[in-house]
């Protein structure tokens, strides 16, 4: 008896073992900063000078004009992007699915390579592709869809546009290929079933795919609308936030308050916690939507 | 066994990078000897490194941006003090402004300042900001032997706080004009023209050029309110309350030069640029035939060979209607900074001395060579300046901006100038958009107060 339990501890033991580093490496990494910034989200002063000031940031961030600013460019993305880049990879997933489609490893490798490449170069071609004198004004004045180069990035609704577009053509790739990976565990034989019942491939798509596909667009979802506001990299490498803070997002306003002008390390904590808040909240409605068993 | 031989080199793999990760951040900081205490989580491995890297007691690290100028600069300066010195070493680490701004963030917040170089550079707009919120990541240099007299008042100035030198300046960034010579020629203008005059008749003339050979005449980059700040200070005007708040709401000369940038963009004399790299291409690769910013611009003026003999350079225009309106700004230029982690205070000082404060020869080969305009005042008697340059057509240009320098109103930047800039650059671009000027200052002042807590 003595010596069973001595065994169980002993596999206990080499289980924590094995989990330790990891474990370890967590705490440390994440765990000691996220609380210790909760902790400076509750202080207040200029650079290291930091006092406890309770919630005067946590309200501050309501009479925020440019935070609040943030807040709606980033659900605009939100609202826009995350639906038609979800939609579009449902299509392109379902579509290469065919098994009578050719050089399917070709095509699936293109449609993912985007998002192989770096934040910050894709944003900068984007950014040149989109300038006065870029490419895609020099292409629509010469086939004369536009008289004179429109500056993009200069007018708030198109330098929206130019950024969602450049996240459909980053993201869509990844997200197709959790689809395509889901699409492998429906029975083949379902869809010949379908076939010989007469259904339509639009019809499949809707009573087979789709429904079959449901924890995995849950979970798209529910990454990109956490990728989404926590946008960085494309707000300050494309528009800069510009113009005149219409397209900034609050990772990038918060960037901006911490290290560009007079540093408020305590204000940008209080932020970055009311963004956790948001994408804890926007997760768990999207679970209890996207989530129907009993 | 296949598998097993695999984890080992795995395994293997892993433990380099770890250990070399900590290496090299103890390398970044090769003066921090005893900094390995302070820092537990690096654990008792890497202390032999850091005590090594930080062995050489000749060498000092610096934080600067740019090969072409700042390192270049501090490399001559680094072989001229080795005459006497021949083990002094530099250990340079090229650090863009913005990831500086990120570096000294990260580490003042934190509050461990051994990670902090010997040396850093720091641009003048910041200075006040750094001096006020982290004085202690400075050493003061007041009593370190440098002379402060030699340099200008007024660039000394930019780095003194309650009466202690912070900091060594190093370039200025007076405002200078460059056009091209041969373009004007064809619109039936030339370099004098565009002398001392004000900005109306710089759009008169701007107007007639654009009209016959399509080109503008100099382009600013959206998004930031330099310009503005040029011209606000062109003409001895403030932007700062003598309470520090924000003075815009009927601030005449702030709303003057609003005013003139809305016209300079609607007559299209002025061409917009959205990045700095389109901004640099518009006069070097023809949309503008001009520029008008600090005179390191110049570096950027010189890039292609083929325009040599080309350009010629003058001075600003004034504003319109304001009398206390003049043809000379100031834009950028930066300090050396001792940071308090420096272990060796003295042998820093005596550097500075020897080079930055007290070598003409230094002076003699870095403005040449890199176009840096000196603040010490003694290498402005140099020979060096009033020789003719060829890429601007034998104009003796360095002669000139140190006359223009001299005549440079003086302008309060303050601690929130980043705050105010980015508030009146959202100002620029929503008046050109139509949005009514008093509205627009108002929401800017309102954005500053918040920003400074107010």
């Amino acid at each position: 008896m003595k010596q069973k339990i001595g065994l169980n501890q002993k596999r206990n033991l080499f289980g924590w073992v094995f989990l330790a580093p990891a474990v370890i490496l967590i705490v440390v990494m994440s765990f000691v900063p996220a609380i210790n910034a909760f902790i400076t989200s509750f202080k207040t002063g200029n650079g290291a000078d930091l006092h406890f000031a309770g919630l005067t940031n946590y309200l501050r961030i309501f009479k925020d004009a440019v935070f609040i600013q943030s807040v709606k460019n980033c659900f605009f993305y939100l609202i826009i992007q995350v639906p038609v880049m979800l939609v579009l990879a449902l299509i392109l997933a379902s579509m290469l699915n065919n098994r009578k489609l050719r050089f399917k490893g070709i095509m699936r490798t293109c449609i993912f390579l985007p998002c192989a490449t770096s934040l910050v170069a894709y944003s900068i071609i984007f950014r040149s592709l989109f300038a006065a004198d870029g490419f895609v004004n020099l292409v629509a004045t010469k086939l004369h869809i536009l008289s004179e180069p429109y500056n993009f990035l200069a007018h708030p609704t198109s330098a929206k546009i130019v950024i969602i577009i450049a996240l459909v053509w980053r993201w869509t790739g990844y997200n197709m290929v959790f689809y395509l990976a889901g699409l492998q565990n429906i029975e083949y034989s379902v869809y010949e079933a379908a076939k010989i019942d007469g259904a339509s491939p639009l019809q499949t798509f809707f009573k087979i795919t789709v429904p079959l596909l449901k924890p995995t667009i849950l979970i798209t979802a529910i990454m990109s609308t956490n990728g989404t506001l926590q946008l960085f990299d494309e707000s300050v490498n494309l528009t800069n936030g510009g113009p005149s803070n219409q397209s900034i997002t609050m990772s990038h306003y918060i960037y901006n308050q911490a290290f560009q002008g007079v540093p408020k390390f305590g204000y940008t904590s209080a932020m970055s916690f009311v963004i956790l808040f948001l994408v804890a909240i926007l997760a768990l409605v999207q679970m209890k939507v996207g989530d129907k068993r009993d | 066994m296949k598998k097993k031989l695999l984890s080992i080199i795995l395994a293997a793999t892993m433990a380099a990078t770890v250990l070399a990760g900590c290496g090299s951040s103890d390398s970044g900081n090769a003066s921090g000897s005893g900094s390995a205490a302070a820092d537990s989580s690096n654990g008792g491995a890497t202390a032999d490194t850091s005590n090594a890297g930080g062995s050489g007691d000749n060498t000092l690290t610096v934080w600067t941006w740019d090969p072409n100028f700042n390192i270049y600069s501090i490399r001559e300066a680094e072989k001229i003090y080795q005459k006497e010195n021949p083990d002094f070493k530099l250990e340079i680490v090229e650090t863009p402004w913005e990831d500086m701004q990120t570096n000294l963030g990260t580490i003042l917040g934190s509050g461990n300042l051994s990670q902090l170089p010997d040396i850093l550079l720091m641009q003048d707009f910041a200075f006040q900001k750094y001096a006020i919120t982290y004085p202690d990541m400075f050493t003061d240099l007041t009593a370190s032997g440098i002379d402060f007299s030699t340099f200008g008042a007024g660039k000394v100035a930019e780095s003194t706080v309650n009466g202690k030198n912070l900091g060594v300046p190093f370039d200025a960034g007076t405002e200078v004009a460059c056009y091209r010579k041969d373009l004007l020629k064809d619109a039936g203008y030339t370099i004098d023209d565009l002398t001392d005059i004000d900005w109306d008749r710089f759009i008169e003339i701007g107007k007639d050029v654009k009209a016959k050979t399509g080109y503008s005449l100099f382009s600013t980059q959206a998004g930031s309110a330099d310009f503005i700040m040029q011209l606000v200070q062109s003409a001895g005007g403030e932007i700062w309350k003598a309470d520090g708040t924000p003075n815009f709401v009927g601030n005449d000369i702030l709303i003057k030069s609003l005013e003139t940038y809305k016209e300079l963009f609607d007559t299209g004399v002025m061409a917009t640029a959205n990045d700095w790299d389109s901004y640099i291409a518009t006069f070097t690769s023809g949309k503008t035939l001009g520029t008008i910013n600090g005179c390191w611009i110049i570096a950027s003026v010189q890039a292609d060979e083929n325009q040599s003999g080309l350009w010629g350079l003058t001075n600003m225009p004034k504003l319109t209607g304001v009398s206390s309106a003049t043809n000379y700004s100031n834009q950028g230029g930066s300090t050396w900074v001792v940071t308090s982690n420096c272990k060796n205070v003295e042998l820093a000082s005596d550097f500075f001395a020897k080079t930055f404060a007290g070598s003409n020869e230094l002076y003699d080969t870095i403005l040449p060579g890199a176009g840096a305009i000196s603040c010490w005042t003694p290498a402005a008697g140099s020979s060096v300046y009033s020789e003719p340059i060829a890429f601007f057509d034998g104009q003796a240009i360095y002669a000139e901006i140190a006359d223009f320098g001299a005549k440079v109103p003086g302008f309060e930047r303050g601690v929130y100038f980043t705050e105010a800039n980015t508030a009146l650059a959202n100002v620029a671009t929503n008046i050109v958009n139509g949005a009514d000027i008093d509205a627009e200052l108002k929401a800017a002042e309102d954005t500053v107060n918040f920003d400074m807590g107010n």
